[in-house]
């Protein structure tokens, strides 16, 4: 809440929003925060989530996903398989940015092949078809700035760029997934 | 350093740079080095160094569904402010702007255009105890798949939501 409040605060002293503006969000925030609390409440802290561990990806051609990622974010690629490999987003043993713990390593993508009609191998069970889809992600990157990261991803030959309000960068990868890039000023609060 | 210098001998190497763009990025690194190794880090050659996943949007019928599940269950904390009867911004892990993900459940068609798509996110647990999180999931009637230390459930829209511990689910191995 005070990261929240600092943010609308310093919003409100560059004039990027009004009196009016810093009352209503800081008003809406306070109000909202008890429900928050209360659903975070709820749940065990044996399964409190700390760091997204990894994404994995299903795409027609797994090497060539991982080529363009590897490219772009410079990611390395390990424990390679028949039809997938893994990016992670940092160094074996380093830490994730902001995190203390020995057992929250950083994330990693997955970029695989795979009949997704097939029983799962943790299981045998074929796959429910979900009524969800995650449609972007977010990535931050160190030193943002949208020019040099529009002129990177321009240079590499990718012609959707696009900015949005919030400072960031939008672009698709080489299966027309949405791919965001921002700061770490990007955070849940950003508008 | 060491590992920007490796990736710059293999885009040699396999022919995607030429020797003089090899020679002035090393040069140029070695500029960047003198003012710091981080600086030089932070700033690669080409492409970008990410360092974190900044968010993940997740588009459903009824995000008020998808926003209570994730707070209740992993105890994501829904963002002061952010949820305006659309949409709704789930935090978790650091803190925001020092490494903090959030997870943006929204509501909107679920089609999608992409030949790829994410069959499924894992979330790392920490201090995991296999006694504790298998009591944890009996209390809530989840039926669980995977190996002791990686489970899989499904969420209310039947997306598969993996949590692991750190051992199981390592992206070196």
């Amino acid at each position: 809440m005070e990261s929240f409040v600092a943010t609308k605060l310093n919003e409100f002293e560059k004039g990027k929003i009004s009196r009016r503006g810093l009352i209503e969000s800081l008003t809406v925030a306070a109000t909202t925060l008890y429900a928050g609390a209360a659903n975070s409440a709820a749940a065990d802290p044996a399964l409190k989530v700390a760091l997204v561990n990894h994404i994995s990806f299903n795409c027609p051609d797994y090497q060539q996903t991982a080529d363009w990622y590897s490219r772009i974010f410079n990611l390395a690629q390990t424990a390679p398989g028949d039809r997938d490999v893994n990016l992670p987003l940092g160094g074996e043993g380093e830490k994730p940015l902001g995190v203390t713990a020995d057992d929250v390593p950083h994330p990693f993508l997955i970029m695989r092949t795979r009949d997704q009609n097939a029983p799962a191998a943790n299981s045998g069970e074929v796959r429910r078809q979900p009524r969800a889809v995650i449609d972007h992600i977010g990535y931050t990157i160190a030193d943002f700035d949208s020019a040099r990261v529009r002129a990177e991803l321009e240079r590499q030959g990718i012609t959707d760029v696009r900015e949005d309000n919030e400072g960031s960068i939008h672009c698709t990868d080489v299966n027309d997934f949405r791919v965001q890039i921002s700061g770490i000023n990007m955070t849940a609060f950003a508008r | 350093m060491e590992r920007f210098i490796s990736d710059l001998v293999k885009e040699f190497e396999s022919g995607k740079i030429d020797r003089r763009k090899f020679c002035e990025t090393v040069a140029l690194a070695a500029v960047v080095y003198a003012a710091g190794e981080s600086a030089a880090n932070a700033a690669p050659a080409e492409g970008f160094e990410v360092i974190a996943i900044n968010h993940l949007s997740y588009r459903c019928p009824d995000y008020r569904v998808a926003r209570d599940f994730y707070a209740s269950v992993f105890g994501m904390e829904v963002a002061p402010g952010t949820d305006n009867g659309e949409q709704a911004r789930l935090m978790f892990g650091p803190e925001p702007g020092s490494g903090g993900t959030y997870l943006v459940t929204r509501n909107g068609d679920t089609a999608s255009t992409s030949r790829a798509f994410v069959d499924h996110v894992c979330y790392t647990i920490p201090n995991w105890n296999e006694e504790n999180v298998n009591a944890a999931l009996a209390a809530r009637g989840f039926e669980t798949t995977g190996r002791p230390g990686s489970l899989h459930i499904n969420d209310p829209f039947d997306a598969d939501v993996q949590f692991a511990n750190s051992v199981e689910e390592n992206g070196f191995r």
